[in-house]
Parts: C-alpha cells; sequence; structure tokens
C-alpha cells in the first residue's frame, strides 16, 4: 500500500540527510512521520524509523520545526550506531538490570532509560545535535525528571529541570560512554533509580512507554536476533540463565517474528523452547568438521618410483632406461608400483545416529551447561549442514523405558528436543534400539557419555562389530572410560575424544579413522 | 576518479567536552586513592596470618587508615563505591572484614558530610566495624544487614542500622546511640562504658559485662534491669 504523503517529508528528506551524514550514513531506511502515533515520539521497526507528527508539533512550539526533526533523528540513529549496538548488548543490558531489580517491566523500563543515556549523551559529546534544546521544553513524568537532571548534571546544560539531586548526582558518576563496563554500569543505574521506578509501579505509570519511545525488539531483524542469541548464550554459558532473560523476553521475541522460520532455526510454528534454543545457539557457535567418507583404494597398481634389482625379483619391472641396457643387481633398477586411489562411489557426508547418555551421571542439561548435550548438538548441527540426516538415541535406563528413540531426520527441532530430554535414571542401553536405526549405507555413529553404563560390555562388543565411523565421547574420566579405551585400542574405525570442559569440544573431529578403509573390511 | 571520501570533507564534526569526562575522570582518580590506601591497610593487617580482634590492634589499623585517607578529597558516594568495589573483589583481590570495616569507618568519620547513607542491601559480603569511633556530630545510616562489631568504640556519634547485626554490636562504645531496625547476635553492648543501643528486633543475647551506657529492646529498657542495681 502507497504511503500517503505527509506535509513534513520535504523537511524530513532535507533533515535526514543532514542526519545522514553527521552520523557518517548508517545503513538505515529513510524515516517516515505517523499522524496516528501520539503516545511516545519515535518508532524503529526492523530499522525504519517513524516520528509522530502529533510531538514534532507539540515540540515546534518551542523550536524550529527542523531541529525538531533532527533531534530525534540524532536520538533514534544514535541508538544504532552506539547503544545498544546489538541484540546481545541489549540482552546483556536487560539481564543485568533485571538482576537489581527482578522484575520484568521494571528491568525493560531502566535498560530503556540506560540506552537512551548512552545514546543521548554519546550524541550530545559527539556530535552537534540540537537534542538538549529538544529535552529542555518536553513534558517529563518523574524518572524522566530524573534523567533529565542528569543530563543537566553531565551535559553542563540547562534543561529546565530542578529537585533529584541525590539521584542525578549519583548518576552521574556512572561511566556512560565507556562500553567495557556497561553490564556493571546498568546494575549501578537500576539500583539508584529503583525507588523511583518502584513509585511508578505503585501509581500504575510503569507500564507507559517512555516518551522518546521504548527500545524493543522489533527494531533487530531475524539474522540479528540470531547472531544476538548465539553470542548470549555464549556469553552466559549456562542455561539457568540464558532460560530466565529468553522466557522473560518470549512475548516481546515472538512479537518482533522470532524465530524465525526456516534455515537453520527452530523451524514453523515451534514453540520457544529456551533450554533447546540455549543448546541450539551455542552449538552454532562450535562448529566440528566431518571427515568426508575416505578416498578407496583403486585396486590398480601404477610405477612410483626405483630401487635396484635384485636376484628373484620379477624381470617385467624392469625399467631398461635406467639400467643402462645391462641386467646385473645393483645396477639393473626396477619400477616399485603403488596402488592408485580414487574415491568412492559415495563420496560425501553418511548419516548420523547419535547416542547420547541422560542417566542420573549425566548433567541435567536444563539445569546446567551438559557437555553431552552440547557435544551432540555441535555433532548433530555438523551432519545437517553437510546435508545428512540424523537419528537420535536417548537413553537412560532403556529396558524399563528410559529412552527416546528418533528415526532419521533434518528437523533441528525434533533431534534438539531428543538431544535435551533428561531421563536422570540408571544406565542400561538396548543394542537393538541403535540396529534399529543402522541402515545399509552405514550410518556414522556418534555417542556421548561418561560411560557409566552397567551393560559396557555389550556396548563394546557391537561396536568391536561394527564396520560403521564411530566417534566415541566421554564426558570426564574414570575406570569405565579406560575400559573402553583399552577395549577400542585396536579398531581403526572408531575415534575417542575426552571432553572435560566446553572448550575441548571443537576438538572433536566427526568420522575421524585410523588408516580406516572401507574396501578392506 | 572519484574520492570516496569526498563527502566527509564538510564533515560537521564536533567533539565536546561535557562535564560527564571531569566527573568520571575526578571519581576514578579518587577511587584510586582509597583503593591503594585500603591495600596499604590489608597489606599492613595481612603480615599475622591471622587477624585478632584486639583493642589495641583494631585502634592501631584504625589509626593507620585515618592516616592514609588524611590528605584525600573524597565524598560519600566514594564510600559507599568502595563497599561495592571490596564486595565484588575485582579491583581488590581480598576482602578481610576487620580491616574493611574499619578503613570504611574511617572514612565516614572524616567525611565532609555529617549525615552518611551507605546502601549495602546487596553487597554479598558482610563488612564488621562499620561505625566503628562514630564521632559526635556524625550521623550514618547503614542499610542492609551487616557484621559483629557494628558501632563498636562509638564516641557519640548516631549510628543507625537499617537491617540486622550480628554479634557484639555496640561493643566498647563510650557514647553516641545505636538504632538497630532488626535483630542483634550475641553479646550486645559487650564492655560498652556509655551511650545506647536501641533494638527493634530480637537480641539473641545481651554481653555479660557491661560497664555502662543503657541498652533498650523495643522502647523498653532492659540494660540496666533497675536503676537501683545499676548504682
Amino acid at each position: 500500500m502507497e504511503r500517503k504523503e505527509n506535509r513534513y517529508d520535504p523537511l524530513l528528506k532535507e533533515v535526514w540527510a543532514r542526519v545522514r551524514k553527521k552520523h557518517f550514513f548508517p545503513e538505515l531506511p529513510h524515516p517516515t512521520i505517523s499522524e496516528s502515533m501520539d503516545r511516545v515520539a519515535l518508532e524503529i521497526k526492523s530499522k525504519h524509523i517513524t516520528l509522530s507528527q502529533s510531538f514534532m508539533e507539540e515540540a515546534a512550539r518551542h523550536l524550529p520545526m527542523d531541529k525538531v526533526i533532527e533531534a530525534l533523528l540524532d536520538h533514534g540513529v544514535t541508538h544504532y550506531t552506539f547503544c545498544p549496538w546489538d541484540f546481545h548488548t541489549h540482552l546483556t543490558l536487560y539481564q543485568e538490570a533485571k538482576k537489581v531489580l527482578g522484575d520484568k517491566q521494571m528491568a525493560q523500563k531502566s535498560t530503556d532509560y540506560f540506552m537512551d543515556v548512552v545514546a543521548d549523551t554519546h550524541c550530545f559529546k559527539e556530535k552537534d545535535t540540537p537534542i538538549s534544546d529538544l529535552y529542555r521544553h518536553m513534558d517529563r513524568g518523574v524518572l524522566d525528571e530524573a534523567i533529565h537532571a542528569l543530563y543537566q548534571r553531565i551535559w553542563g546544560e540547562d534543561l529546565n529541570v530542578s529537585g533529584h539531586e541525590d539521584i542525578s548526582r549519583r548518576l552521574s558518576r556512572i561511566p556512560y560512554l565507556d562500553r567495557k563496563p556497561w553490564p556493571e554500569s546498568i546494575h549501578r543505574f537500576s539500583k539508584i533509580i529503583q525507588g523511583l521506578l518502584e513509585t511508578e509501579e505503585k501509581s500504575g505509570t510503569l507500564n507507559q512507554p517512555n516518551t522518546m519511545g521504548q527500545n524493543d525488539f522489533g527494531r533487530y531483524s531475524s539474522d540479528e536476533m540470531d547472531q544476538g542469541l548465539k553470542e548470549f548464550a555464549m556469553s552466559t554459558g549456562d542455561p539457568g540463565e540464558f532460560k530466565e532473560v529468553v522466557k522473560d523476553l518470549e512475548d516481546e521475541l515472538k512479537e518482533a517474528g522470532y524465530p524465525s522460520h526456516g534455515g537453520m532455526g527452530l523451524g514453523p510454528g515451534s514453540p520457544l523452547d529456551a533450554d533447546i534454543l540455549f543448546y541450539m545457539k551455542l552449538a552454532e557457535s562450535y562448529s566440528l568438521p566431518i571427515k568426508k567418507t575416505p578416498i578407496e583404494k583403486s585396486g590398480s597398481l601404477y610405477p612410483d618410483s626405483h630401487s635396484p634389482w635384485e636376484l628373484g625379483k620379477p624381470f617385467r619391472d624392469i625399467d631398461p632406461w635406467t639400467s643402462f641396457g645391462k641386467i646385473m643387481p645393483g645396477i639393473t633398477q626396477i619400477w616399485e608400483r603403488r596402488e592408485g586411489e580414487t574415491f568412492g562411489e559415495e563420496e560425501g557426508t553418511p548419516n548420523c545416529i547419535v547416542v547420547i547418555d541422560s542417566s542420573g551421571s549425566m548433567i541435567n542439561p536444563r539445569q546446567h551447561l551438559s557437555h553431552a548435550v552440547l557435544g551432540a548438538a555441535c555433532a548433530s548441527d555438523a551432519y545437517l549442514r553437510n546435508d545428512a540426516t540424523v537419528a537420535v538415541y536417548n537413553f537412560s535406563h532403556a529396558r524399563s523405558g528410559d529412552r527416546q528413540v528418533l528415526d532419521y531426520t533434518r528437523s533441528r527441532m525434533k533431534i534438539y528436543q531428543t538431544i535435551c530430554h533428561y531421563f536422570g535414571g540408571g544406565t542400561k542401553l538396548d543394542i537393538k534400539d541403535i540396529e534399529s536405526l543402522q541402515q545399509p549405507s552405514r550410518p556414522d555413529i556418534f555417542i556421548i557419555t561418561d560411560m557409566q553404563i552397567t551393560n559396557l560390555e555389550d556396548l563394546v562388543g557391537y561396536i568391536n562389530g561394527l564396520e560403521n565411523r564411530v566417534t566415541a565421547v566421554h564426558i570426564g574420566d574414570n575406570t569405565h572410560v579406560r575400559q573402553f579405551r583399552r577395549s577400542m585400542e585396536l579398531r581403526k574405525n572408531i575415534s575417542i575424544y575426552s571432553v572435560q570442559k566446553k572448550e575441548d569440544i571443537p576438538k572433536i573431529v566427526l568420522g575421524k579413522i585410523r588408516e580406516y578403509f572401507r574396501s578392506v573390511s | 576518479m572519484i574520492n570516496p571520501f569526498e563527502d566527509f570533507k564538510k564533515y560537521p564534526y564536533k567533539k565536546r567536552e561535557i562535564p560527564l569526562d571531569r566527573i568520571v575522570q575526578a571519581k576514578q582518580r579518587v577511587m584510586d586513592q582509597i583503593v591503594e590506601g585500603y591495600m596499604k591497610l590489608v597489606e599492613q593487617e595481612v603480615k599475622d596470618l591471622v587477624w585478632l580482634v584486639e583493642n589495641s590492634r583494631v585502634f592501631k589499623a584504625y589509626s593507620f587508615a585515618l592516616r592514609t585517607i588524611q590528605e584525600l578529597d573524597y565524598d560519600v558516594d566514594d564510600i559507599e563505591e568502595l563497599c561495592f568495589e571490596i564486595d565484588k573483589g575485582r579491583r581488590i583481590p581480598y576482602l578481610i572484614s576487620g580491616p574493611a570495616g574499619i578503613y570504611v569507618s574511617a572514612l565516614c568519620n572524616n567525611a565532609k558530610e555529617e549525615r552518611i547513607r551507605l546502601r549495602l542491601h546487596e553487597l554479598k559480603r558482610t563488612f564488621h566495624f562499620l561505625g566503628y569511633r562514630l564521632p559526635e556530630g556524625k550521623t550514618l545510616v547503614l542499610e542492609g544487614d551487616v557484621g559483629d562489631f557494628i558501632g563498636a568504640g562509638l564516641s557519640g556519634g548516631k549510628l543507625i542500622v537499617k537491617g540486622s547485626t550480628r554479634n557484639w554490636a555496640g561493643a566498647g562504645m563510650m557514647n553516641g546511640e545505636l538504632f538497630i531496625s532488626e535483630h542483634t547476635g550475641q553479646n550486645t553492648g559487650g564492655w560498652m562504658s556509655g551511650g545506647e543501643i536501641h533494638v527493634d528486633g530480637r537480641i539473641r543475647g545481651v554481653a555479660k559485662t557491661i560497664l555502662g551506657g543503657r541498652i533498650y529492646h523495643r522502647g523498653k529498657l532492659i540494660v540496666p534491669h533497675s536503676t537501683t542495681a545499676r548504682e
């Protein structure tokens, strides 16, 4: 639908050119003016800034219209160019505010105000901006007043505010323009304005948006959110902390169009399970290499190098050109032949059976960071990225029904749901379950366990008889692990890795084999 | 050929000095000095592996702290920030609760402000000896739970604790008032010789040796039991 022409559009165009130049030409679409928006000064959705006409006209009673527009655009653009900058920073700031305030709405409001202070102060210091002129004549709530009292103090400009001496003095000690301590800064910021937020809560005004607009998630693209969640999962490293933030902001994330539909996302219509999302995002940060199906021996021999002929060696290999025409031991040279190599018929990545132990001796992935789940998630991702399919066998006490078998699929959500399931019981697997997932094309097998399996000898016996490439990963070290390692020492199709910390996971190479050629078997 | 940076030639660049720069720099400078003073005190006190609570020892540490901070120009916000720094343990690698509290007390007693409010609610660690030797004319308000020996040696000041104290609250206090809005631990008022302690919550135990002064529990005088007994 074509947008209705606004009478301020020519002025907006002129000012936008000026603002863009001032902010080093940010990659933002042309802003627009809305006649219907009246609660806030501006709104940012998918990088697009919309200014409120009613706000502009109100502010223009005290300030030329071009200055009003410029100030609003400076504010909006600086949120992109300086704070929060990206989704990860936004989440981190929210997380810190929530730690102090313990309430979602208060934390969101505190985060909004903190980001406004940082962005406005940066803009005021670094650019020629009329922001202070705009704020001087703005209608203010109590919290706005306190923040403007802070501006007055830290900008050295009279903004026509009085009072809030104590709060503004304490707030002025925070190094807003220093990015590194932002989490600590918002912690202190939230603590200082907590009283005012509680007053707003009591008076029922807490849910009203900030005058300059809410910093909601609608401004980020799905890709930015994906990346931000990945970085956030990495930085928290704890499913509990991750879950708390993601659960809090679930509605906002959904409203902003997350999760994405397609690619390696959760898939259409999938509910936002914060635990699964945590491992999903964390796994995306580790890219495990897969050895493609190895080169096969072609069976044909070709002349490779020379060696002296000796009595008893066949005459057919004699190279007359390097033998001076003589048949004489020590002088005559023969060709040494080597077997040629060629790619096998099924070059590429096989499918994979992920076998994961979720017994009581393993960490519950929903409470703490589980290296087993993360490892299995990374392995699954690696196979999916290589166009293979993944089957999952999650077991605890399999014979008592503590097991989940997921047939080959490319649904990332289903795979993660099965991997993240925690039984927490005894540890006994049923070989038949794994056997049921075997395919004629010999899928790779990825096993991750602490090896404290009651019927470990069954597993050892089964693996010993396999021709599949097996990647076995053990969590921790114990006698069972050593026993398993000893039993597998001679097997060339099995690679064993130890994971003690999450940094060990990237060292895993899937399907790595030692001098193992399928043609031999 | 077009210069890709042509547009930036007329770039209206304007970077101004704002008061925030000065405030943050000054704060940082003062904090560095305060932290340095605290580290000196800790270095001195840590020489003996066990920090013993003896009157002479405590006074010696306090005197050292006073000497260290004498020349510093700080305010109440700096004191509060020091408490957070000590609690976080990032810049200050170790906290010895006794010397830390004594150092904070010395800062409070030497501060320009007559009324000091420290918001200690969210600190994970507990400070002892806060309000040590608080002089007359000073009011110190501690918000949050605090440790042992709070208000020890109180010297005429008014110490208000909005929370609980642990053992030996008001130990050896000579004069002044100590108000505790919640509970207090054992040996409350031990060796006190003057002043008043008011406790609104539970008192786990009053000290056996009290030389003088008064202790009130929920507004009721409990030490001395009766005027005649005291006299």
